[in-house]
């Protein structure tokens, strides 16, 4: 069963965008939970370059937000060792793009260390990168190779979408005995507000959510592109229905098939590369489950195949509302 | 506790200018044409960074890392390679390539966000300089290990060239730049690397990346030999770097050199220094810098005489904004140039990304993209 959270704007709560909803969370689950640690570098002082942790060096002193030297594997390699001894660790990778360091640890210990102890070593961590475009920075800001995580066997991935489910995903990862990748879309950081609760909730990491339910076309799509597959519900002579998929690894599958099977068209939306992206995914998993009920077949809007362009080409790159609106018009036009 | 403290690197290092400008070491030996070129080169960076500075905060360019304090680290190192040796900077060594020529209005087109291809196009290269420059890298680290591949090339030709490299403090935590040393050291390479130590990774102090004394011990494990040296002053610089390159292009091996500086600015134009470190701190570094040292000394000299600085600061200047200017008159990049240079297309194209480019041409032109259902394509 999949939650719906068509609006939360008959939520009670602080009014937050999605920067200051990770700070409040990781504050929130460092009061609740002392093993819960911080590191990374420029996390102290400055509280990170996007300002995640402000505050939080004051708060809980500097072993538990931890200023790391500037090496990825680095930290990725000894937060594995500090989980496996009972402490929770929330490293920050400063960017998506300065991860690849670290994929030597990654592919190593962290996705495997559960696997090969037969389930005796736990590796607790929610590693938070700020990931994607559109904010006009320099080579390897603005990356969205989410791809080469859920390629990977023994990792959840989660890209929240808003302020809400921000809160609630990043509390639920932290928590999670898993390992967890938790993608901020930076170019929403701080573009809207909305009032989330300050009581303690959690989503669940293994299902999508229903942005709005609709008859015609499904669109499938996660982090900033759900205001653009929102925009072009709006625009589009269509009754769309738009999923959320929030837990990249593992997909809600359910959700996938039953919105599909409804509505016989879809599109998913996507700024990563579309070559082995996650519209390759969906798309895959639509042919193999549910080919009888298509009535047109799926298309894919997203990133080109290409390596993210400099920030005079970014936007002819970016998916955008218009790009989302022409494929959903095309599968609307399509007939078999 | 809401801001680091800074701890003063020790001043146990080669030195051949104090502070003043007067003289303390060996002058080494350098005509009064390069010095005329080292103190230039350093005038016009600065002025190039508070330019570009000024078309950050304008909105036309996006962000910028200024090398203010720092100049005579890479101008100094660059000034110690000679025709045919190779450099690959990082992203704070405009002094390093503007000291070789480097072709002003094509740094600020491309800091405008234009892509090589439209440059390349619009700003064509005259003359290649006579030490080759790779693109600036952005990941850290990376550079250093190319740079020793670069040197081991030279070693297994038997050429006398010399790579030299250049890495932050903070960078010198990442696992490339051992690995890098430690190849060097294997295989004898004649590369030469300058850990530029600026005192600060964006937020963090150097004593917060390692604990050992100095960045120069860094190089000990590796085998490879090491100077430390003040990084503000340009001869002691050029001074050990041409000994290090000397010998590399002897056959002798690597080279590594630890240059005490100090970033008397933000890390970059995104940055807020305000909020780490203190004021005052940089008020001590302005006493020690690099400009006005070698100032003091090339009048005292007489290599340079009253009036000199300022003309040379008007003729940067005015250099400068023909750069601008010309580099203003490159036309936005077409998107297009996005599917460039991924895959050589003689040897075979890619369906993808010829459907794609096709797409992205349908899209500009108020098309609809989508409309291939056969994948035959749109054309
Ligand atoms: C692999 C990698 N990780 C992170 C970054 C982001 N980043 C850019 S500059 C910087 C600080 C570098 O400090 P340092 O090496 O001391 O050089 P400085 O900027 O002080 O010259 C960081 C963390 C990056 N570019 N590459």
């Amino acid at each position: 069963m999949s939650l719906t959270t068509e609006s939360r704007s008959d939520q009670a709560g602080r009014e937050m965008n999605l920067v200051t909803a990770v700070n409040a969370t990781l504050r929130q689950e460092m009061q609740r939970d002392e093993s819960v640690r911080l590191m990374g570098y420029d996390i102290g002082p400055i509280g990170g370059v996007y300002r995640a942790t402000q505050g939080l060096l004051e708060e809980f002193g500097e072993e538990r937000v931890i200023d790391t030297p500037l090496s990825e594997n680095g930290i990725l390699g000894t937060a594995v060792g500090m989980a496996m001894r009972d402490c929770r660790i929330v490293p920050e990778i400063q960017f998506m793009g300065f991860f690849y360091p670290a994929f030597g640890q990654f592919m190593y210990t962290l996705v495997k260390m559960y696997e090969r102890s037969g389930g005796n070593l736990e590796v607790p961590m929610t590693v938070r990168m700020p990931y994607s475009g559109g904010i006009k920075s320099s080579e390897y800001h603005s990356e969205s190779t989410e791809t080469y995580l859920v390629h990977t066997p023994g990792v959840r991935v989660v890209v929240p979408s808003t302020p809400y489910e921000t809160k609630g995903l990043l509390a639920a990862s932290i928590r999670s005995d898993d390992p967890v990748f938790f993608l901020e879309p930076k170019k929403i950081y701080r573009e809207g507000k909305e009032p989330v609760p300050e009581e303690e909730y959690t989503l669940p990491l293994d299902e999508a959510r229903y942005v709005r339910r609709g008859e015609d076309v499904t669109v499938y799509t996660y982090g900033a592109m759900t205001r653009h597959a929102k925009a072009a519900a709006d625009s589009v002579d269509a009754d769309v229905e738009i999923v959320d998929l929030r837990t990249l690894s593992p997909l809600d599958v359910e959700t996938i098939l039953e919105s599909v099977k409804k509505t016989g068209r879809a599109v998913v939306l996507h700024e990563a590369r579309r070559t082995l992206g996650m519209g390759a995914e969906v798309s895959a998993l639509i042919n193999e489950y549910a080919l009888d009920r298509l009535k047109a077949p799926v298309k894919r809007a997203t990133g080109f195949d290409v390596h993210f362009p400099g920030h005079q080409t970014e936007h002819a790159y970016l998916p955008d509302e218009q790009r989302a609106t022409d494929a959903i018009q095309a599968v609307m036009d399509y007939e078999f | 506790m809401s801001q680091w403290q800074e701890q003063r690197p020790s001043e146990e290092f080669y030195r051949v200018l104090d502070p003043d400008g007067n003289v303390v070491g060996e002058v080494p030996d350098v005509d009064e044409e390069t010095l005329t070129r080292m103190y230039r080169t350093m005038v016009t960076s600065r002025e190039f960074d508070e330019k570009a500075l000024r078309m950050q905060r304008r909105g036309e360019v996006s962000i910028v890392a200024r090398a203010t304090g720092e100049e005579a680290v890479s101008c100094g190192s660059a000034a110690a390679l000679e025709e045919g040796d190779w450099c690959f900077p990082s992203y704070r060594q405009t002094p390093a390539a503007l000291y070789w020529g480097a072709d002003m209005a094509r740094a600020v087109a491309g800091m405008m966000g234009a892509e090589p291809e439209t440059v390349d196009e619009h700003l064509p290269v005259e003359e290649e300089p006579p030490v080759s420059f790779t693109p600036v890298y952005v990941p850290l680290a990376v550079n250093v290990t190319n740079a020793v591949g670069s040197a081991m090339v030279d070693r297994f030709r038997d050429n006398d060239a010399v790579t030299m490299s250049y890495i932050g403090d903070g960078s010198t935590s990442q696992g490339d730049f051992h690995e890098a040393l430690n190849f060097a050291g294997v295989f004898d390479a004649p590369a030469v690397t300058v850990c530029q130590n600026n005192q600060w990774a964006i937020s963090v102090p150097a004593h917060r990346q390692t604990a050992a004394e100095t960045f120069a011990q860094k190089a000990v494990a590796h085998g490879v030999p090491y100077d430390r040296v003040d990084g503000n002053d340009v001869l002691a610089v050029y001074a050990k770097a041409k000994e290090h390159c000397e010998r590399a292009r002897n056959g002798e091996g690597a080279g590594y050199i630890e240059a005490v500086t100090y970033r008397m600015v933000e890390h970059n134009t995104a940055d807020e220094e305000s909020v780490y470190r203190d004021a005052d701190e940089r008020e001590y570094w302005e006493d020690k810098d690099p400009i006005d040292r070698l100032e003091t000394f090339l009048l005292r000299t007489g290599v340079l005489e009253e009036g000199d600085p300022e003309r040379i600061r008007e003729e940067v200047r005015d250099e400068i904004q023909d750069a601008v200017d010309e580099a203003r008159e490159v036309p936005v990049s077409d998107p297009e140039t996005m599917f460039e240079h991924h895959l050589h297309e003689e040897s075979g194209g890619s369906w993808a990304q010829e459907h794609q480019r096709q797409e992205l041409r349908a899209e500009r032109n108020g098309e609809n993209p989508f409309t291939d259902f056969t994948g035959e394509g749109l054309e």
